[in-house]
C-alpha cells in the first residue's frame, strides 16, 4: 500500500468523520492544543533561558526572558575547539553513519524478505542482537581492539559504533518495507532475467525510498546525539563531537552549571534534529508505515 | 634575577632536545586536562607555548570520564604526553603502572623543595616521585559581612570554631525567612569531603585509610562536626534544598547574598568578586572544634607524565619549567590562579586582595587522603562518606553512622 | 534444486555484510567480554583468570539485585504509561486533519532530540533553585511550595518518569497511528454501520487489528528501559544514596568508576543473559498471537 493511497482513503474518511460527530470534534480540538502546548513548553523555556544574560538565566524562575543576550550562545560558540569543529564532526559521523546503515541494511533486509534460507530466523535475530546488549559494556573491548587499526580517535572509528546501535532498527525497518512490495511486481522483472541484484537496485529501493528516509533520517538522529561512545572513543578536542560539548559545558568546577550556556547548548544540538525531521517529516511517517506496521 | 637564569637553562636544555628529536625542527607535545582544570592550565599551556619553539596542544576531558580515558588510553598506548588530573587519582595511577618515575628530576629541581608538603605526598609511591602540583585548587570558609553586621556580629571576626559557625548561624537566621546562617550541599560528596572533613582533620580526626589495616574516621573531630551540622539542620539554619544539592548550586547559592556562612573553593573566589560586586565577604581557614585548629583539602590537578608518552624529556622539561617562579607568578598568580608554592602567596598580583593571599596561604596548611578507591570511598553516589553525611545530618543518627561508615570504608580499602 | 541452492547462495550473500559486521563488531567483543567476566582484571590494567568467582559475587551482590529491581520497577510503570499515552494520542489524531498532524509533529519532536539533551533540560527544569517545573506547578495550584524533587528516591523516579515520558510518547503515537491508519477503513465504516459507539469499535476492531504493532512496540519500548543509562546519570546520578542505579548504570559505575572490570563483565553478561530471556519470551507472546 503506497502512502498516496493512503492519504487518500484518509482524505476520504476525515470529512465523513467530522461530519458525523460535531461536539466530540471540538472537545478533540481543545485537546490538541492543551496537548501541543504541553509538549512544546519545555523546549520554549529553554529557548527563552537561552537568550538571557548568563545571570538571568541563573536566577529565580521565570517564565519569559528577562533580558536579550546573546551572551549564552557567543559562549558556546568559543566553547574550546569552537562550535564549527563540533558541529563538523558530527555532521561527517552522521552521514558516514547513514551511508553504512542504509548499505549494510538494504541488502540484508532483501535477502531477509525475498529468500528463503536455512536459518534465516537465526540471521535475522543475530541482527537484532546488538539491541539487547548493553553496549556500555562493549566499549572497552572494542576501544581496545580499535586501538590496534588506528580506529581510535577516528570518525570512522565512532561512525562504526554508531552503527552498531542503529543497525537492528534498520535492518528490521528494511526486512518490512521489502516484505510489503507485491511479488507479483518482483515475479515479472524475473521473468525479464533481471538478476537479484539488479531487481534489489531497480525495483526495490525505488520502491522503499520512504523506509531508506527513515533509516537515514534515524541513523542520523542517533549518530548525533550519541555521547557515551564518542567520548570514550575521541582523543582530541578537535575530534570531539556535539554531545560532548553539551555535557562539558554542564560540567562546571565541583559540579556548578552554566544555566545559561547549558540552554544554548541544548538549543544548538537540537536545531539540526529538528530541521532534518521537519524536512523529511512527510517521507518518515510514510517510511514507517510501510516499516513498521507490517 | 634567578627567572632569567632558569629561562636560559631551559633554553640551551630545549636546544638541545630539539636538535636529537630526529623528526622536526619544533615538536608539538599533547597535553590531557580534565575540565575543571582545563582555565587554569590554558593559562600555563599559553604562556609557554608563547616562550618555547615546542607547542602544546590542549585537550579537555570531562572530569567524570578523565580516569577511564587514561586507563584504556594506557593500556592501548593511546596516551598524550602530559596529564593533568585530579590529584586524588595518583595513588591508583601510580600502584598500576601508568606514569612515569620523575624521582630523579624532581629531587634535585629547587623549585620543587618548596612544593606544598600535600602535592608531594599524594605523588609518592614507594619512596619514588610520579607528579608535581599544576593547578591547586583549595578549600576555605567564606562568610558574608552584610549579613554579619545586620545580625550584629562583627564583620570582621570570623567564626574560629564550628561552634562558633553555629552561634553565628543562629543570629544570621533570624534577619528574615530567606537569609540563612548555613550552607553545605548535603547530597553532593565531593563538596563535602573538600570543605567538611578538613573541619574534622582540623580537630584531630583521620578520615580514610590507606588500607583494609589501617584506621577510618578517628578521634572525636568527625563525631562532633556531624553533632553541629545536624543541630544547625534541625534548627533550620541551612536551606531545605541543601538535602537534594548534589553540588549543583555549591558554587551559586552564596552569591545570592542570603547565606551567612559556607565552605568553599579558594577558584570561586573571583567569580564571586565578579558575580555579586557589591557584597562584601571575607576568607579564613576551615576551623576545627577548637580555636586554633584550622585546615584545609588542598585539592586540584596534579601533571603527570603516562607511560608511552613520545615526548619524554620534553614532558619533563615542561614539568620543571610550571614550578619555576615565573610559570607559578606569570602563568597563574597573574591570572587569578593559586600557585602550588605557598611562598609566593605574597606577590604583587595578590597584593591587592588580602582573601587571596589568605587562600593562597591555605594550600601550605592543607591535607590530601593517600588512598585507593577513592571515589569508591567518597566520591561515589553510594560511598560511605555521603551516606555517614546524610545518614547522621538529616537522619539524625551520628554515632550509627559513624559506625557503619568506618567498616564500609575499611572494606572497601582492603581490597 | 540448483535454483534453490542459487536462492540460498543470493540470500546469504545479501546477509552476509550485515552479519559480519554484527560478527566483527557485537559478537567478537561479546567474546572478550564474556572472557574478560573470569578474571579480576581491573580497568587500570592487570587480571589473572579466577573462573566464575565474579559470578558467585554477583550472587551476594545485594546492590546489583536492588538495581535490578529497580530497572525493572522502571520499566513496568513506565511501559505501561507510554503505551497507554501513546495510544491514546494515536486514536486522537490518526485521522489526517491539519490540526492533528501538527499534533502529531510537536508530540513527536521530543524523540528526535537526544537523551542528553532532553535530560539536561529536564535536570534544569526540576532543579529547586531556577527550575521552571516548579513554579509553573505552584503558579497552578497544583502545589502548596515547591518541591525539591531529587531529594528522595521516590521523587527522583517520577521525575525520571515524566521527563522520559514527554521524551518518547511520540514514539509508540507514531507506530500505532500508523497501524491504525493501514487499518482498511470499510471495517471501521461497517462497524460504525452496525451503530457500534466509538469505544466499542476502538474496543473490538482498532485494537484487536492493532494488536501486533502494540505487541512489538511495547517489547522495543521495554528493552530500552531495562537498558536504561543516560537519563540517570544525567539526572539522579544514583542519588539519593545509590537508590536510583539501574542495571546498566550499577555496571557502568563497577567497570569505570571502582575499576573493576572482570566483575562490571560479568554483570554485563548476566544482564544480557536477563534481556536475551526476556525478549525470548515476548517473542514467543508475539508470535502465538500471531497464530490465533
Amino acid at each position: 500500500m503506497s502512502a498516496s493511497t493512503i492519504a487518500s482513503e484518509i482524505g476520504a474518511l476525515a470529512p465523513r468523520r467530522r461530519r458525523r460527530a460535531p461536539p466530540s470534534t471540538y472537545l478533540a480540538v481543545a485537546a490538541c492544543v492543551a496537548i501541543m502546548a504541553i509538549m512544546a513548553a519545555p523546549l520554549m523555556f529553554s529557548f527563552f533561558a537561552s537568550i538571557e544574560t548568563a545571570t538571568e538565566a541563573s536566577s529565580a524562575p521565570h517564565y519569559l526572558p528577562q533580558s536579550f543576550s546573546l551572551q549564552n550562545y557567543l559562549k558556546v560558540a568559543g566553547y574550546q575547539a569552537g562550535l564549527a569543529t563540533y558541529v563538523g564532526n558530527s555532521t561527517l559521523v552522521a552521514l558516514m553513519t547513514i551511508v553504512a546503515c542504509i548499505a549494510l541494511a538494504a541488502p540484508a533486509g532483501y535477502g531477509l524478505a525475498r529468500f528463503s534460507t536455512y536459518g534465516k530466523e537465526i540471521a535475522f535475530l543475530i541482527l537484532l542482537a546488538p539491541m539487547m546488549i548493553p553496549y556500555q559494556a562493549l566499549l572497552t573491548p572494542l576501544y581496545l581492539d580499535f586501538a590496534k587499526f588506528g580506529l581510535v580517535d577516528s570518525r570512522i572509528g565512532l561512525a562504526i559504533i554508531h552503527t552498531i546501535l542503529q543497525l537492528p532498527f534498520s535492518v528490521y525497518l528494511m526486512r518490512n518495507a521489502f516484505e510489503a512490495i507485491p511479488r507479483e511486481i518482483e515475479e515479472a522483472a524475473m521473468i525479464d532475467g533481471c538478476t537479484a541484484l539488479r531487481r534489489l537496485a531497480y525495483i526495490f529501493v525505488p520502491l522503499a525510498v520512504p523506509a531508506l528516509v527513515t533509516v537515514a533520517l534515524f541513523a542520523f538522529i542517533a549518530s548525533w546525539n550519541e555521547f557515551l561512545g564518542a567520548l570514550v572513543f575521541m582523543n582530541r578536542e578537535s575530534s570531539f563531537t556535539m554531545p560532548i560539548l553539551l555535557v562539558s559545558v554542564r560540567t562546571g568546577d565541583h559540579g556548578a552549571v552554566d544555566w545559561g550556556a547549558l540552554q544554548a547548548s541544548i538549543v544548538l544540538s537540537i536545531i539540526p534534529c529538528l530541521v532534518v525531521y521537519l524536512a523529511l517529516q512527510r517521507y518518515y511517517i510514510s517510511g514507517l508505515l510501510s516499516g513498521a506496521v507490517k | 634575577m634567578i627567572k632569567r637564569s632558569t629561562c636560559a637553562a631551559f633554553a640551551a636544555l630545549l636546544l638541545g632536545t630539539a636538535a636529537f628529536a630526529p623528526s622536526a625542527f619544533a615538536d608539538s607535545m599533547t597535553m590531557w586536562v580534565r575540565s575543571s582544570g582545563a582555565n587554569a592550565a590554558a593559562h600555563l599551556v599559553d604562556l609557554w607555548n608563547s616562550t618555547h619553539p615546542d607547542k602544546i596542544e590542549l585537550t579537555t576531558i570531562p572530569d567524570t570520564q578523565m580516569v577511564t580515558k587514561l586507563a584504556t588510553g594506557v593500556q592501548a598506548g593511546e596516551v598524550p604526553d602530559l596529564v593533568s588530573f585530579d590529584l586524588i587519582y595518583m595513588p591508583d595511577f601510580m600502584k598500576a603502572g601508568f606514569l612515569e618515575d620523575l624521582t630523579a628530576e624532581l629531587k634535585a629541581d629547587p623549585d620543587f623543595a618548596s612544593v606544598a608538603k600535600a602535592y608531594v605526598d599524594i605523588a609518592t609511591y614507594q619512596g619514588k616521585l610520579y607528579g608535581a602540583g599544576f593547578t591547586p585548587d583549595v578549600s576555605i570558609l567564606v562568610w558574608n559581612k552584610d549579613l554579619f553586621k545586620k545580625a550584629g556580629l562583627d564583620p570582621d571576626k570570623p567564626p574560629r570554631t564550628i561552634g562558633e559557625i553555629h552561634e553565628d548561624a543562629k543570629k544570621i537566621r533570624a534577619l528574615g525567612p530567606d537569609i540563612y546562617g548555613f550552607y553545605f550541599s548535603g547530597a553532593c560528596p565531593g563538596c563535602n569531603i573538600f570543605t567538611t572533613s578538613p573541619m574534622m582533620v582540623a580537630a584531630g580526626s583521620k578520615i580514610l585509610p590507606a588500607n583494609g589495616n589501617d584506621d577510618a574516621l578517628t578521634g572525636d573531630g568527625v563525631k562532633e562536626v556531624l553533632e553541629q551540622f545536624k543541630e544547625m539542620w534541625n534548627e533550620g539554619l541551612i536551606p531545605k534544598s541543601a538535602q537534594a544539592d548534589s553540588g549543583a548550586n555549591f558554587a551559586s547559592i552564596f552569591k545570592t547574598g542570603k547565606i551567612g556562612i559556607q565552605g568553599t573553593g579558594g577558584f570561586l573566589l573571583s567569580e564571586l568578586k565578579h558575580d555579586a560586586p557589591n557584597m562584601s565577604f571575607g576568607v579564613t581557614f576551615l576551623p576545627g572544634v577548637k580555636e586554633g585548629q584550622v585546615s584545609s583539602f588542598v585539592g586540584g590537578d596534579v601533571v603527570a607524565i603516562p607511560k608511552g608518552s613520545k615526548h619524554l624529556e620534553l614532558a619533563k622539561a615542561f614539568i620543571a619549567w610550571e614550578l619555576t617562579d615565573e610559570a607559578q607568578l606569570e602563568g597563574l598568580a597573574k591570572n587569578n590562579i593559586l600557585p602550588s608554592r605557598p611562598e609566593l602567596a605574597d606577590n604583587k598580583y595578590f597584593a591587592a586582595d588580602p582573601r587571596v593571599v589568605v587562600t593562597a596561604k591555605a594550600i601550605g596548611i592543607g591535607y590530601v587522603p593517600w588512598v585507593y578507591h577513592f571515589a569508591d570511598m567518597v566520591n561515589s553516589d553510594s560511598s560511605p562518606w555521603i551516606n555517614m553525611l546524610q545518614r547522621a545530618i538529616f537522619d539524625g543518627d551520628v554515632d550509627g553512622a559513624i559506625t557503619e561508615a568506618r567498616q564500609k570504608m575499611k572494606d572497601i580499602a582492603s581490597e | 534444486m540448483r535454483a534453490r541452492r542459487s536462492s540460498q547462495l543470493q540470500g546469504w550473500l545479501f546477509t552476509g555484510p550485515a552479519l559480519l559486521f554484527v560478527a566483527l563488531f557485537v559478537l567478537v567483543p561479546l567474546g572478550q567480554l564474556v572472557d574478560t567476566s573470569l578474571t579480576d582484571r581491573s580497568l587500570l590494567g592487570g587480571g589473572r583468570f579466577v573462573g566464575f568467582d565474579n559470578y558467585l559475587r554477583i550472587w551476594r551482590d545485594a546492590s546489583f539485585w536492588r538495581a535490578l529491581a529497580f530497572t525493572a520497577q522502571y520499566t513496568i510503570v513506565l511501559t505501561p504509561i507510554l503505551m497507554g499515552l501513546g495510544y491514546a494520542l494515536a486514536l486522537l489524531t490518526f485521522d489526517n486533519t491539519p490540526l492533528k498532524r501538527l499534533t502529531r509533529t510537536i508530540v513527536f519532536v521530543p524523540v528526535i532530540i537526544g537523551l542528553s539533551s532532553s535530560s539536561l533540560l529536564w535536570f534544569w527544569l526540576l532543579d529547586e533553585q531556577v527550575g521552571l517545573f516548579n513554579k509553573l506547578l505552584v503558579d497552578l495550584h497544583i502545589l502548596r511550595e515547591p518541591i525539591v524533587w531529587f531529594v528522595s528516591a521516590d521523587l527522583a523516579f517520577w521525575a525520571v518518569v515524566i521527563s522520559i515520558t514527554w521524551k518518547v510518547v511520540g514514539f509508540g503515537m507514531v507506530l500505532f497511528v500508523s497501524g491504525i491508519q493501514s487499518i482498511n477503513p470499510d471495517i471501521i465504516e461497517a462497524a460504525t454501520m452496525d451503530g457500534a459507539s466509538y469505544w466499542s469499535r476502538v474496543r473490538l476492531v482498532i485494537l484487536p487489528l492493532t494488536r501486533r504493532i502494540v505487541l512489538l512496540t511495547t517489547l522495543v519500548s521495554a528493552i530500552g528501559s531495562m537498558l536504561a543509562f543516560d537519563q540517570f546519570y544525567i539526572m539522579t546520578s544514583g542519588a539519593p544514596r545509590g537508590q536510583t542505579f539501574t542495571a546498566v548504570y550499577w555496571i557502568y559505575q563497577n567497570s569505570f568508576v571502582s575499576f573493576r572490570l572482570g566483575y562490571g563483565s560479568a554483570l554485563s553478561v548476566v544482564l544480557t543473559l536477563v534481556i536475551l530471556v526476556l525478549s525470548a519470551l515476548q517473542i514467543a507472546l508475539t508470535a502465538r498471537s500471531e497464530a490465533a
